[in-house]
């Protein structure tokens, strides 16, 4: 009897010891070192952080879409009046820029550790803002997508979100490359009209060579009649509209109070194809004229207006 | 009114020191002192450097411009014997203005040198204008001023048509050329005041030593040559000194109107057209004026910022047409 219970009891000690757990490590977890960041921004200049920015200014609506898409929108302390995107900037802090003139005294106040400017800002801003000893990165103007992915990984090495900002330029990818999937090989390429401004319906606005708009409306599978123009931003005469026949007319300045039913009125206009059948559409503008990851949006809204029998 | 000189330089004072107390962020006036007298601010945050490195030079390149376009105003109108003239009668406006756009189009390197670029076209696109219109308007030794009128609207057409067109080929950078067309000083700091100085204090200088070639010249030409002054001569070298103010004054502030204009005539409604008087008045009256115009441009849309040309406009023309009613209904003329 003793020995049965022995034994039970051996084998009862030995399932306890093998179920104790291990040493338990009692010594708190070590921050990580803070890693200082060197980059070279878009005018030439050296850039130093002393690690990821946490409170940053941005001066363009783009950088602010920008910042928002990578996960750092928390981060973001101040921005220009014209970012609108995503809804949440509206709350964060005003800080100017109409007209060009930036408030350098609420800037200054707000103790940004980053202040990130882009294309329409002018080298002078950049200046003023680095003899008032802020640290500045301006970020250029993409000219195709991929320099567009760059700028995204670049704020997010300066954010601390570069795992986050990597990530989003694959998925990114992987949408374009989906659109061109569909797309490819193109049957026909409709002929496409983009209006960026009527202020003078004479003399109206679109997208020249050189431009996203015209970019992506090339790579939606379009024909962009701006780009026989000289100039990224310029008008286009009613005769030469005329000659082109667009199939499909896209009102960017849909924003502005511009309808289809106001296009059609237009003189001269009527013979158009776009208007004979109906393909005069609204369209947000800032979809392809910001350059940030919303020009994917751009790209997939135009693919689906310029082949709706591909993209349903 | 006795004691004009005193009052007027208090005014400036009023408004050298609104300028520096006010602004988008508030700071407590102890605050502004205690920086100002070189003692740590009570206030955490950035109120050393938002005084002493913005307020304070934005407060001296104001003053110094508002004192060049009075001064060089009250200039133009002696010469011309016109009270329409304004510094930018004979093409230094359009001029700066095209020197500016022309230089906005290029993609400077991002050095001391390549930010300089564009206040520096400015500056030598209005002296170039000045220059043009001169010749144009010569007639073997004389420059008669119908002339210099004539030929400064020609081109100052000219200009403004050339500009127009080159911000419509460069329409990236329109909007930088329609906020430096409005006027306004996108640089900080001490480096505008100090790059310009020079210019300022020639130009100044001149005009303050010829104010009584002012007075002679209000006689007329040929009254003014047989009291014993060269005519053309000094015509000449008072355009030259009112021009160089007026570039200095436009290449880091923009076009700014309507102090050149009003200032001199504001002074001569109160103390009478005695241009040894005047010309040092209408410096300092432009001074305090354009500061004034300043403060109002940065708190009246907070925290927007307005280009100080539009507040001197709007505010100025309706100001002008008061005082106008008020001295002719007392008689003045």
């Amino acid at each position: 009897m003793y020995r049965k219970f022995f034994f039970a009891f051996a084998v009862f000690t030995l399932i306890l010891t093998a179920c104790t757990p291990g040493k338990i490590d009692l010594t708190p977890t070590e921050q990580p070192a803070p890693t200082p960041i060197t980059l070279t921004d878009g005018l030439g200049r050296t850039v130093s952080l002393p690690t990821a920015a946490q409170h940053v200014v941005s001066l363009a609506p783009s950088n602010t879409e920008i910042l928002f898409a990578i996960g750092a929108g928390t981060q973001v302390i101040g921005r220009d009046m014209f970012s609108d995107y995503p809804a949440e900037a509206a709350s964060i802090q005003d800080i100017g820029g109409s007209m060009g003139e930036y408030n350098l005294e609420a800037i200054l106040s707000l103790q940004p550790d980053l202040v990130l400017a882009g294309g329409i800002n002018p080298p002078e801003l950049v200046a003023s803002l680095e003899g008032l000893g802020q640290t500045v990165y301006f970020l250029p103007n993409p000219t195709t997508l991929e320099e567009m992915y760059a700028n995204l990984e670049t704020v997010g090495t300066l954010t601390g979100h570069g795992s986050k900002a990597a990530a989003l330029v694959e998925s990114l990818q992987a949408r374009v490359a989906a659109v061109d999937a569909v797309m490819m090989p193109l049957n026909y390429r409709p002929t496409v009209y983009y209006e960026i401004d009527a202020t003078n319906p004479s003399s109206p606005y679109t997208y020249g060579p050189g431009t996203f708009g015209d970019l992506l409306i090339q790579r939606a599978g379009g024909f962009n009649v701006g780009s026989k123009l000289e100039g990224q931003w310029t008008t286009i005469s009613l005769e030469q509209l005329v000659t082109d026949n667009p199939s499909i007319v896209l009102l960017g300045d849909a924003a502005w109070g511009e309808t289809p039913e106001k296009f059609a009125a237009r003189p001269g206009m009527d013979a158009l194809d776009a208007v004979k059948n109906n393909h005069v559409f609204p369209f947000d503008d800032n979809l392809v004229s910001r350059p940030g990851p919303r020009l994917v949006d751009g790209l997939e809204a135009l693919a689906k207006l310029l082949h709706p029998d591909l993209f349903k | 009114m006795r004691h004009p000189f005193i009052l007027t330089v208090l005014a400036l004072l009023l408004a050298a020191i609104l300028s520096i107390a006010i602004g988008s962020v508030f700071i407590p006036p102890a605050d502004v002192w205690r920086v100002l007298t070189g003692q740590p601010p009570q206030m955490v945050g950035q109120a050393a450097v938002i005084i002493l490195t913005l307020r304070l030079p934005r407060t001296a390149l104001i003053l110094l411009t508002g004192a060049a376009l009075g001064a060089s105003g009250a200039a133009y109108q002696g010469v011309f014997r016109n009270p329409l003239a304004d510094p930018y009668l004979i093409g230094a406006a359009s001029g700066a203005g095209l020197g500016a756009v022309l230089a906005m189009s290029v993609n400077w390197p991002y050095t001391t040198v390549g930010l300089l670029a564009v206040p520096a076209a400015a500056f030598v696109g209005a002296l170039a204008a000045v220059f043009l219109v001169y010749l144009l308007a010569r007639v073997g030794k004389t420059v008669p001023t119908t002339n210099l009128i004539l030929a400064g609207v020609a081109l100052s057409a000219f200009a403004t048509a050339l500009t127009s067109f080159l911000m419509l080929r460069s329409t990236g950078e329109l909007r930088r050329a329609i906020a430096w067309l409005l006027g306004g000083s996108v640089f900080s700091g001490w480096g505008p005041v100090l790059v310009i100085l020079p210019f300022l204090l020639l130009g100044l200088g001149g005009l303050l030593l010829s104010g009584h070639s002012l007075n002679v010249l209000q006689f007329g030409d040929d009254q003014a040559r047989q009291m014993g002054l060269p005519v053309a001569r000094a015509r000449t070298l008072i355009l030259l000194a009112a021009s160089l103010a007026t570039a200095a004054a436009v290449a880091f502030s923009g076009i700014i109107g309507f102090i050149g204009l009003i200032i001199p005539h504001l002074m001569r409604l109160w103390l009478g057209a005695d241009y040894r008087r005047l010309l040092p008045l209408a410096m300092i009256g432009g001074a305090a004026a354009l500061l004034l115009a300043d403060v109002l441009a940065r708190v009246v849309m907070a925290p927007q910022e307005l280009p100080v040309g539009i507040v001197t406009a709007l505010a100025g023309a309706p100001f002008f047409v008061w005082v106008l009613r008020r001295a002719k209904n007392q008689g003045y003329w």
